[in-house]
């Protein structure tokens, strides 16, 4: 087999090569050092922010909207998983052999990305739309300030509604931990894992290979094109925003024997995921999935070495020198569009 | 008649720029509107494009009412429009942007054809099938919004200042391809700043000015004509 | 401060220079009283006066300098004489009377930068946090006194805002938003990590500015802060520098073609509002003598943009107008209907979104638009000030 080592070469000298090794060293270091724990809890942390983030950076690149109130669908996700589950936990407890075992938190982790969805396609509904119909000057910076303000509501609707306690649950799957590589590592986690490793499969499927897919990746790159190709814009903005909310839910959901349901629960999970984007540039699916995993190294690395509560201050210092040094992130292609505006 | 617009009133915001602007176009011609910078030619082109809500007047397509319709509606119906700033997919390939080109056809054996089709009709795409369409220069992306034009099998194409920003050479290859579509029956609606070349070329033309039809007739006797020749020939 | 004051493009007619040093010495010694500033005004006016138009009055040139109306000025006078008028000289309506001006004056600083250079300084709380912390710990560490402590908390926030100035840059619009907010982010972590220094989430003690219970002394001095920054911040945008920053908030590119150096004027303009949000985050500290972490929080960045967006983007007056009955409102809900937590903020949202999508001018277009203009001239002049062929 013919290798292209130059190839190789180069693309180890480029940013993208030097961070990906680096951070495979880090991971490496630091599982041989600290434990096998280290790398499952940047694996999980990772799948999950891999999950917001692309939906992140599909609204920024598709509908031009800066997103302030990503945590919160991840919240809806994790709000709605805890009220469907909690009901089937019980039943769960009365009926051990029901068949509600295995599926009931499927059926909750699916539930929360409906509600996503749905929450996505409200907002565009009530709050983008009439502002996109409205007028579209300075839309950038509108549609972000929108986004705060929905953020906040979100938030204090969950607070006056639901209450500002922890609503969490004990576990999804129950049976003992799988022993991985000396590693006792529990269903739930492993389970979390493959399943934001599926959807963000089959999410970059969609959007490589569909007609769909192909049809949003479209309107990111030139709306009036897509237009004269035929596209029906106005269903696509609402499909992206439904998927890229569903995304945000799902990882709220499956997550709920993690991070317990609670108003501001989205504030980090936003900005980890804004993290990421900037990080590995826009419009870049796969990147986003890289940057994802090597933003969560580096929480998990800080709170390993350096302390709790330092994973707000080490990667947001880095990520400002990766600002300085190279504005259009890790991975950035030549897309340029919102970085214009 | 395929394209009737009637007494189309349209421009942005509170600007008016297109006033009782009438045209017809027949199946089968190669038509052509003329005229100085900011006269609304490619005004005229977006809103039967549905790019550009007209504030008044009608637009016929096949007999049909086309007036106001979204852009995407009127491409199902059968108008490709190449516009002047192209509006490629820029970080897609070749192969993906003439795909997006069929958006509207769903039969994938359907949008192998006309892939094929395009293909042999710029040879200089197909070597390029996998290049991202934002790396090309810039008479391959003519091309490529051409043939992107032509994935949708349309009945009229109307294309939007071809040769702008292009070298003579490759206007040349421009124009080419354009008779090319029209030997095999496409109906096309050309706006051109290039007047000298288009008029000897095309059929039929339109001299628009100040977003009004100043002028309209054969190709010829367009060209022959004492005004046009004083102002846009220079002769 | 001074150090940047010098840098601007020093206007050569006397009366200009001074007027800087006014705005100066207003901003850097808050304990110039208002009526000496007023003299001091009057002072300059008759140096005009001598020079030609009869015309204009004392009073005309005074606002002009000041870019207060007629209407503006009657507001400041009324916000003076608040504490006496009855209910409002109950004291808990005076601490809701002093936060809303503290809001207020923050709205100015943040307006200063989102309404002219077009970019949300998401950090605003978190450098308000820094210069607060700046003084605090220096009053309780050095002993020193909290009226030189404000100026050096002031100070170190210009650095900070030179900083994130500088960084952001190359990048526009959203990505400098993003990056102010991680700076923020980073700020609000250190406070909480470094407990040795910051006490962390426990929160500082800090002493008191006046030693007394009464609220009136710090009502009157943050008035005087809010005064002091508008002034401020008006007299910059309205010179050169100003259309330099609108220009640059429009379009990047194009003022820079025309001949805008972009790096000096962001620079500049960061530094400023941040240096303004260090000064308050001084009296906030020295205020409410405890400060904790939460003020450097993003909710509070929020509160200040809601305000400055309702109020109305550009105009530094509407922020600061809106400001009193925004924080009233949400006072009372808060303290009325204290069973239904958050509702308070609800509303707050849904009005920032309605404003957001309906009325994008907020407050001061409304007022530009409606009310502004009456037929009545004796009226017009209230809200308008002299006319002048320039505006």
């Amino acid at each position: 087999m013919y290798i292209n080592f130059k190839a190789i070469a180069n693309w180890a000298k480029s940013a993208a090569g030097i961070t990906i090794t680096i951070s495979i060293a880090v991971a490496l270091y630091a599982t041989i050092n600290s434990g096998p724990y280290v790398l499952v809890n940047t694996i999980i942390t990772g799948g999950m922010l891999a999950l917001v983030a692309t939906g992140l950076t599909l609204m920024l690149g598709v509908l031009n909207i800066a997103m302030f109130a990503h945590g919160e669908y991840f919240m809806i996700g994790s709000l709605t998983a805890f009220y469907v589950f909690t009901p089937i936990s019980n039943y769960i407890m009365e009926n051990p052999d029901s068949f509600l075992v295995i599926i009931g938190p499927v059926i909750a982790i699916v539930l929360s990305m409906v509600s996503g969805a749905i929450a996505g396609v409200i907002s565009e509904k009530l709050v983008f739309g009439p502002l996109r119909r409205r007028s579209t000057d300075n839309w950038v910076m509108n549609s972000f300030l929108l986004t705060v303000g929905l953020s906040v509501l979100l938030i204090n609707l969950h607070q006056l509604i639901f209450g500002a306690d922890f609503k969490g649950i004990v576990r999804y799957w129950g049976g003992m931990p799988v022993s991985i590589a000396g590693a006792f590592i529990s269903r739930d986690r492993i389970m979390a894992f493959l399943i934001s490793g599926l959807i963000v499969f089959l999410f970059w499927f969609f959007m490589t290979y569909t007609r769909t897919g192909r049809a949003i990746r479209a309107v990111s790159q030139d709306a009036t094109g897509a237009q004269i190709v035929g596209i029906n814009i106005e269903n696509i903005v609402l499909l992206t925003i439904a998927l890229s909310c569903a995304l945000a839910g799902v990882a709220g959901g499956s997550l709920l024997f993690m991070y317990p349901s609670y108003p501001t629960m989205g504030l980090e999970p936003l900005y980890m995921a804004w993290f990421v984007v900037i990080l590995s540039g826009l419009g870049n699916i796969l990147g986003a999935v890289a940057g994802a995993f090597m933003v969560a190294l580096l929480k998990v690395v800080t709170v390993e070495y350096i302390g709790a509560g330092w994973d707000f201050v080490v990667p947001s210092a880095l990520i400002m020198l990766i600002l300085i040094f190279k504005p259009s992130g890790i991975f950035g292609s030549e897309v340029r569009g919102v970085l214009d505006k | 008649m395929l394209l009737e617009v009637k007494e189309l009133d349209a421009g942005y915001g509170y600007l008016q720029i297109l006033r009782k602007v009438s045209l017809q176009v027949d199946t089968g011609e190669y038509v052509c509107i003329v005229g100085p910078n900011g006269a609304g030619k490619s005004t005229t082109m977006k809103s039967i494009s549905g790019l550009l809500k007209p504030m008044g007047g009608k637009i016929y397509f096949n007999g049909e009412d086309i007036t106001g319709l979204p852009a995407y509606e009127v491409t199902q119906k059968g108008i490709a429009f190449v516009s002047e700033e192209m509006n490629l997919f820029v970080n897609m390939s070749v192969q993906e942007n003439l795909l997006m080109g069929a958006y509207t056809i769903k039969d994938k054996n359907a949008q192998q054809d006309r892939m094929e089709f395009v293909y042999d009709l710029f040879p200089r795409l197909a070597e390029r099938k996998s290049q991202l369409a934002g790396t090309m220069s810039g008479g391959e992306r003519k091309m490529l919004a051409i043939g992107r034009g032509m994935m949708s099998k349309p009945t009229l194409m109307l294309v939007d200042e071809p040769s702008f920003g292009l070298a003579p050479q490759l206007t040349e290859t421009v124009f080419e391809s354009l008779d090319i579509l029209i030997k095999n029956g496409v109906t096309i609606m050309l706006v051109e700043q290039n007047v000298n070349k288009t008029l000897s070329v095309t059929d039929r033309a339109y001299v628009l000015e100040n977003g009004r039809i100043g002028l309209d007739g054969k190709s010829s006797d367009v060209a022959n004509d004492s005004y046009v020749k004083k102002v846009f020939l220079g002769v | 401060m001074e150090n940047i004051q010098k840098r601007q493009p020093v206007n050569t007619e006397k009366s200009r220079e001074k007027e800087n040093n006014s705005s100066i010495s207003k901003e850097s010694n808050q304990s110039l009283s208002k009526k000496g500033n007023q003299s001091l005004s009057k002072e300059r006016n008759q140096s005009i006066l001598k020079e030609g138009d009869q015309s204009i009055s004392t009073l005309d040139v005074f606002l002009e300098k000041t870019g207060f109306t007629p209407v503006g000025l009657l507001g400041v006078i009324l916000l003076l004489i608040m504490p006496f008028i009855p209910p409002f000289n109950q004291e808990y309506l005076l601490r809701w009377l002093i936060y809303a001006a503290f809001i207020a004056a923050m709205s100015v600083g943040f307006d200063f930068t989102a309404g002219y250079i077009n970019i949300v300084n998401f950090g605003y709380a978190a450098v308000m946090g820094y210069g607060g912390y700046t003084s605090s710990i220096l009053a309780i560490n050095l002993g020193l006194t909290p009226w030189i402590g404000i100026l050096i908390g002031g100070l170190n926030s210009a650095i900070l805002g030179l900083i994130i100035g500088m960084i952001s840059l190359r990048l526009r619009g959203i990505f400098a938003a993003c990056l102010s907010w991680f700076f923020g982010l980073a700020l609000m972590g250190l406070a909480t990590k470094l407990v040795w220094l910051t006490r962390g989430p426990l929160g500082l003690r800090v002493p008191r500015m006046f030693a007394t219970e009464s609220n009136i002394p710090f009502y009157y001095l943050v008035i005087i802060l809010l005064v002091a920054m508008y002034i401020l911040c008006k007299w910059v945008v309205k010179s050169k520098i100003g259309l330099a920053f609108q220009a640059i908030g429009q379009n990047m590119d194009a003022a820079r073609t025309s001949g805008i150096n972009p790096v000096f004027y962001r620079v500049f303009n960061f530094t400023l509002s941040c240096a303004l949000a260090g000064i308050l985050g001084g009296f906030y500290a020295h205020y409410y003598a405890i400060l904790t972490p939460e003020v450097m929080h993003t909710s509070k960045t929020v509160e200040v943009l809601a305000v400055a967006y309702i109020g109305g983007r550009g105009s530094l007056w509407g922020g600061a107008v809106i400001a009193f009955p925004f924080i009233f409102i949400m006072e009372i809900i808060r303290s009325t209907l204290s069973n239904l937590p958050g509702l308070n903020l609800i509303i707050y949202a849904m009005l920032l979104i309605l404003v957001m999508i309906y009325y994008p001018g907020g407050f001061s277009y409304f007022f530009d638009t409606h009310i502004r203009k009456p037929k009545n001239k004796a009226l017009r002049y209230f809200l308008n000030g002299r006319e002048t062929s320039a505006s």
